[in-house]
């Protein structure tokens, strides 16, 4: 029984037991310290416990986790260290990043884990009901940190929590309608990069010739390769070719991370010249890159594409580079597969089009759209409309000429043929991927592209919004985004504070999850069990739903009836009918309602 | 005689053609100038013709080229021609093409090579030494980071001297041809068409080979500041002179409350190349709005800004507009956004950044379905932003027809007419602002309206009405957020079985009155009203009148139910609806301005350019001269970027929710207490106990 459960363990999550599997009291101990590691991931992860009303300083927010979260990463351009980095060295312990890593695998480093988070979290207590002083006694004496580097991580927080507790909004709105000058600011997580406070400012985004900068660069490269391990470890083998998803929103907020790992995939870096400007690659030399060049397929948001076009430039050229190279066709899948693709009658300019986004002037796959409306019968038509949508190729031909969106419809397609792996970088827990219906339309969109011309393709995502980058499944990903907001009270009481609009939040939540349904076939049917569970058998918050916002609550179990006819959940048919009874009542209470 | 001129921007084609012209009228020698505009990369048709120019040109000048590619290109092609070629001259460009310099004796190649060999050398490589790093440093822009500040001014006064201390240096041997160069660089650095001629008869004397028996003036002075107009027949080089003459000449005073100051690029003044300046001005004139528009040496705008905007400490314009295509502080190859940021903070000016188009012609960007290139897009949109520049509007910019750079009028006349909603805003008394609040309902179902990412908009409405009734502002505010809420949903809805109130039902008639764009429209979807928001014979206004406060719910794409549309590759036009909405919001309502409640709605992302965009551009028409706030998600620069480049807004971001750890809820709990208790026990039977209840339990709630 235990042998059978780590077999299909071993094969959902891919962990490798190997040689391991000989000895069963090993496994076990792996296995529990396994579990308690996805607990302590759903344990920790930041979620949003409400909505923001425009104006107001958020004066009772419960801040100490963010604040834990916040001195958890290395500053450096504040000069300022992570306080986790602070306890682990000053404990003798291996770096907070290094415990990270290998506490899943083993015991004494979770437990040195778990000791450097508990004396943080009691510094972060200290300070948040004292002061910076007594904070800093306490790690000095507790864990042997030196006062003058705490007191800089202190002095950062206090400054955070100064400006959450005043709120300019309001007075920015005021002037702006009195025509007056209104300040710029970054825009990003707050846990990100801080400086985004004070709130209430003009956001802008980044001058595109400075992406990928140096550090995107440097922290691009151990992402990727732990994309690419992942799959070696689950396959044994690595993707000749991997669709990424490149979008505006990361790539802005961490100078181009997304594009950097794109680029470090087909093996190449960013060149810059004498103005610093990113604009030509440079070759890693095979035998420093110590595997294939990956051929990566880029399909680009059109928000990507208007910010930063001198890197759409970029990433064609690299493309075109790499395929150029005269390297052995197994060390360079990008070479392979344009030879390939030109001895089938395709031309060079043809075969290494890999930069696709919408038609010029629009935005989006429109695969949300369908979704949420239901307009679909077959999901394939959602991949085709992935790639009608997306298929607008950009760059510059070997002749010098620019193409913007030319459309290459049979491109598009024949590069997804090969796909193996589709992907996206996310550095947010602000925005997750059940939380807007965006990642659904274009992860998902591609997805279900490559599934209808090759096979249901590999789903990854990365994490690099933490200390210690993580690459999961889209399955993983999805399953902790349910477990931690929508299955979660304290995400629902936090949403259902907020009434009318936390209805519709929690409406949100349910179709963007059904959404993953419809492009991947990603969500497991418990997630649909305990929807069901929390939302419309229990008698009380089915109430609460309908009482504070009956349309939304209609949606919601509109959608969940629709996952059921469509396939993705297989309710009993006493879960159904209920369902179908508690529709059907709240369609009449609002054409009640609306007379 | 053939001289290849390489260069970027608007300003040298003028005064080169020009040039060219009046040599040949005033010489046999039969002058021939071929140039080439290097600011994007050229295609390999356009550079085949670059190299043809190349391989029979006499002399080659390479004038402020940075992009690598054409710099690569040019290097390859000087080298080909090398014993062929009299001379090469390269000005401000990346150190590459600096030491392609090559005149008579001197060579900077040489020159930038023995920088490290040996300290002793002859005073002649020193000079053309430091010149070649000078120059090559001043680009790059290190030259201001040493210094702290860029002084630019302090640099054209040193130039000016120097014709006059070249003098006493010898004309024979190299130290003759670092005369010559300095002479070249001091005519070029003057760009007048006068000294854009001596320039090249400068050029052809001592190098062309040819006899040609044409006077050379000494390089003419111009001014380094300065006020510019195109009524004037001089540059003022004080306020008070520019002043007098203007309020003379208009019978009324400068008020800084209507006065637009404007920051002008002085090579654009000095070459006579400005048109495109001269149809900004008097666009912004027609709307009875003054005008400052003060040359900038582009390095530091702030030292323009001082001079002729400011008047002990108070400003003298109310709205700055820079036309330099640069950062405000730091010039073309560094952005120094701390201090720029300072400066506007201090002085409380807004300050807008618009684009002449100096790498791509009017045609191109009429035609591209981009609007500007990615070389444009960057330096003069993307860079400026972190300014805090707002409203990227193309003003003007060379055709391909002409060597003068042109303006664009309708697009003039916007940016005028917006100039002056801004002004209005700055100074109506508050009671008499009207403005128009637009809401977010996506998908459409009424559980959807006040949609927006991480906000409560009910309750922030509520927060807005309130201070903006404080403020003065004529506004009826609901008790509570719920009543609020009743009065745009509910209303008069079950009536009409909308989603919400209908404030007010515009006649087809009145719509095509009112909208240019309806034919367009109707091509796309039908004959008005069309059947989103609309009963066959009237288009509907969903929201509320709240005083002079009117809170209304943006349609959607209007895909919905129409899967056909969904399915098109490009969207060609807003529905009837949606453009009726704010028709209704400019000329029936007419607000002063309008508030989006949040991330994030569809009208920028309406088709059309990218950025800088047309009057055919769906966003510039829904837009129209309204001023655009929209409160937007702190966490999204991407999509909120977008919003100000197309729909010219002004973001004010909103801070995200708070934020918890998730914590442990009930089974995850248990969970969590079983896997410790495994973790710290030591007894076997025990541990195979726990072992068992945490598989149990792992599968139960299918955590793997």
């Amino acid at each position: 029984m235990i042998f059978h459960d780590l077999f299909w363990y071993s094969e959902k999550s891919g962990q490798r037991f190997g040689k391991d599997m000989t000895n069963p009291s090993t496994d076990r101990e792996q296995r529990v310290l396994h579990l308690y590691e996805r607990v302590l991931e759903i344990e920790q992860r930041l979620i949003p416990t409400g909505l923001h009303v425009f104006g107001l300083p958020s004066a009772d927010r419960e801040i100490r986790d963010l604040l834990q979260v916040v001195a958890s990463f290395d500053r450096p351009e504040m000069g300022i260290r992570a306080l986790t980095e602070l306890v682990a060295e000053g404990m003798s312990f291996p770096s907070y990043q290094t415990l990270l890593k290998e506490s899943a695998s083993s015991s004494e480093r979770m437990t040195e884990r778990e000791q450097v988070e508990s004396i943080t979290r009691e510094a972060i207590t200290i300070f948040i009901e004292t002061e910076s002083q007594r904070a800093s006694e306490f790690l000095l004496n507790r864990a042997n940190v030196a006062a003058e580097q705490s007191l800089k991580v202190f002095s950062m927080l206090a400054g955070l929590l100064h400006q959450l507790e005043t709120n300019n909004e309001l007075d920015s709105l005021v002037r702006a309608l009195g025509g007056r000058y209104i300040e710029p600011g970054p825009g990003a997580d707050i846990v990100q990069n801080p400086s985004i406070l004070p709130t209430g400012r003009n956001t802008h985004a980044v001058n595109p010739y400075a992406v990928p900068s140096p550090s995107a660069v440097r922290r691009a490269a151990p992402v990727a390769e732990a994309l690419l391990s992942r799959h070696l470890d689950e396959t044994g083998r690595y993707p000749e070719s991997i669709a990424m998803v490149l979008w505006g929103i990361d790539n802005i907020k961490t100078e181009g991370e997304a594009v950097a790992q794109a680029l470090h995939l087909m093996g190449v870096a960013p060149r810059r010249d004498s103005l610093g400007r990113a604009t030509d690659v440079e070759i890693i030399p095979l035998d420093k890159l110590n595997r294939p060049r990956i051929d990566v397929v880029m399909t680009v948001s059109g928000i990507f594409r208007d910010l930063f076009g001198s890197t759409m430039a970029l990433l064609d050229r690299a493309a075109r580079t790499v395929a150029m190279l005269d390297e052995p066709a197994d060390m360079n899948y990008l070479r392979r597969h344009t030879g390939e693709q030109i001895s089938e009658g395709g031309s060079f300019d043809e075969a290494a089009v890999r930069v696709f986004s919408n038609a010029a002037g629009n935005y989006g796959t429109n695969v949300n759209f369908m979704v949420l409306e239901s307009q679909w019968e077959d999901s394939r038509e959602l991949g085709d409309l992935f790639v009608t949508r997306k298929c607008f190729a950009y760059g510059r031909d070997s002749e010098g000429r620019q193409f913007e969106g030319r459309e290459a419809r049979a491109l598009l397609e024949r590069a997804l043929e090969r796909v193996e792996v589709t992907y996206q970088n996310i550095d947010s827990f602000e925005v997750g991927i059940t939380d807007v219906d965006h990642y659904f339309e274009y992860l998902g969109g591609v997805t279900k592209a490559v599934e209808k011309r090759a096979a249901r393709p590999r789903v990854y995502l990365s994490d690099t919004l933490s200390p210690a980058a993580k690459v999961r499944t889209l399955e993983e990903t999805i399953h902790l985004e349910a477990r931690t907001k929508l299955l979660n009270p304290r995400w629902q009481e936090g949403m259902l504070k907020h009434g009318f609009s936390g209805v519709a939040e929690i409406e949100h939540q349910v179709t963007n999850t059904f959404g993953w349904s419809a492009t991947a076939d990603a969500v497991d049917e418990w997630v649909y069990d305990k929807v069901a569970e929390t939302f419309v058998l229990d008698e009380e918050m089915l109430k609460r739903l309908s009482a504070l916002n009956p349309h939304s609550a209609r949606v919601m179990v509109g959608r969940l009836l629709e996952a059921a006819g469509r396939g993705y959940w297989s309710a009993n048919g006493e879960v159904l009918s209920r369902l179908q009874e508690v529709f059907t009542g709240l369609e009449d209470r609002i054409e009640g309602v609306s007379g | 005689m053939k001289i290849t001129v390489f260069y970027v921007g608007t300003s040298l084609l003028s005064p080169l053609k020009r040039a060219e012209e009046e040599i040949n009228r005033q010489s046999d020698i039969g002058l021939e100038v071929s140039t080439h505009n290097c600011g994007a990369a050229l295609a390999n048709d356009e550079w085949a013709r670059a190299e043809m120019d190349v391989s029979d040109s006499h002399i080659v000048f390479i004038i402020h080229v940075t992009d690598q590619e054409n710099a690569s290109r040019i290097s390859s092609a000087i080298d080909r021609n090398r014993e062929r070629l009299r001379a090469v001259i390269a000005f401000n460009c990346m150190p590459d093409l600096m030491r392609r310099t090559r005149m008579g004796k001197l060579d900077f190649a040489a020159l930038m090579k023995s920088r490290d060999t040996s300290e002793k050398e002859n005073d002649s490589r020193s000079i053309a030494r430091k010149i070649g790093s000078w120059m090559a440093e001043t680009i790059r822009g290190r030259r201001e980071k040493k210094n702290g500040h860029a002084n630019p001014a302090q640099y054209l006064k040193l130039i000016s001297k120097m014709p006059a201390i070249l003098k006493f240096v010898p004309a024979t041997g190299r130290l003759g041809d670092i005369k010559n160069y300095l002479f070249l660089f001091c005519y070029f650095l003057q760009p007048s068409p006068a000294n854009i001629r001596s320039m090249l008869v400068y050029a052809i004397k001592h190098y062309g080979g040819v006899k040609a028996r044409m006077e050379i003036a000494p390089p003419e002075q111009m001014p380094v500041v300065g006020i510019y107009h195109p009524d004037a027949d001089k540059i003022f080089d004080s306020f008070d002179t520019y002043r007098k003459w203007r309020e003379r000449k208009l019978k009324k005073r400068l008020e800084p409350a209507t006065t637009i100051g404007l920051l002008l690029m002085r090579p654009q003044i000095i070459s006579e190349a400005r048109q495109h300046y001269d149809g900004l001005i008097r666009a912004i004139e027609r709307e009875k709005l003054s005008v400052i528009p003060a040359i900038s040496t582009f390095m530091d705008n702030r030292d323009a800004c001082r001079e002729f905007f400011i008047e002990e400490g108070k400003a003298r314009v109310s709205q700055i507009v820079s036309l330099t295509g640069f950062s405000f502080v730091g010039g073309p190859a560094m952005n120094d956004a701390t201090a720029s940021v300072e400066f506007f903070k201090e002085l409380d000016v807004p300050f807008r950044s618009l684009v002449s188009l100096d790498v791509q012609t009017i045609e191109n960007w009429e035609q591209s379905r981009t609007g500007l290139n990615a070389v444009q897009a960057a330096m003069q949109v993307a860079i400026p932003e972190i300014d805090g520049a707002v409203e990227p509007f193309v003003f003007g910019g060379l055709s391909g027809r002409g060597v003068q750079p042109e303006p664009i009028e309708d697009r003039c006349q916007r940016i005028a007419r917006r100039l002056a909603r801004w002004n209005r805003l700055q100074t109506a008394p508050r009671s008499a602002v009207r403005l128009a609040i637009v809401m977010f309902c996506f998908p459409p179902n009424k559980g959807n309206i006040g949609t927006a990412a991480d906000l409560d908009v009910f309750p922030s409405l509520m927060e807005i009405l309130a201070r903006l009734k404080s403020e003065g502002y004529s506004v009826t505010v609901p008790a509570t957020a719920e009543e609020l809420r009743k009065v745009v949903l509910e209303g008069n809805s079950d009536e009409t079985g909308l989603l919400a109130n209908v404030a007010y039902r515009m006649s087809v008639d009145e719509y095509r009155r009112l909208c240019p764009y309806v034919s367009d429209i109707e091509r796309e979807w039908g004959s008005a009203p069309g059947v989103i928001n609309a009963n066959g014979r009237e288009l509907f206004m969903l929201g509320a009148h709240l005083g002079n406060i009117f809170v209304c719910v943006q349609p959607t794409f209007g895909y919905e139910g129409d899967p056909m549309r969904m399915l098109a590759a490009e969207s060609a036009t807003p529905h009837h609806g949606f453009m009726a909405l704010y028709t209704y919001i400019e000329k029936v309502f007419r607000a002063d301005a309008v508030i989006h409640t949040g991330t994030h709605g569809a009208l920028e992302f309406m088709p059309g350019k990218q950025a800088g965009l047309s009057s055919s551009c769906w966003p510039d028409r829904l837009m129209g001269e309204l001023p655009n706030v929209y409160l937007y998600s702190v966490n999204n620069p991407s999509e909120g970027t977008i919003a100000r480049r197309r729909s010219y807004a002004e973001l004010i971001s909103y801070l995200t929710p708070p934020v918890e750890n998730a914590g442990l809820h009930r089974e995850l709990a248990t969970m969590k207490e079983l896997l410790a208790a495994y973790r710290r026990t030591t007894d076997d039977a025990e541990r195979d106990q726990l072992y068992e209840a945490i598989e149990a339990q792992a599968r139960q709630m299918n955590l793997t």
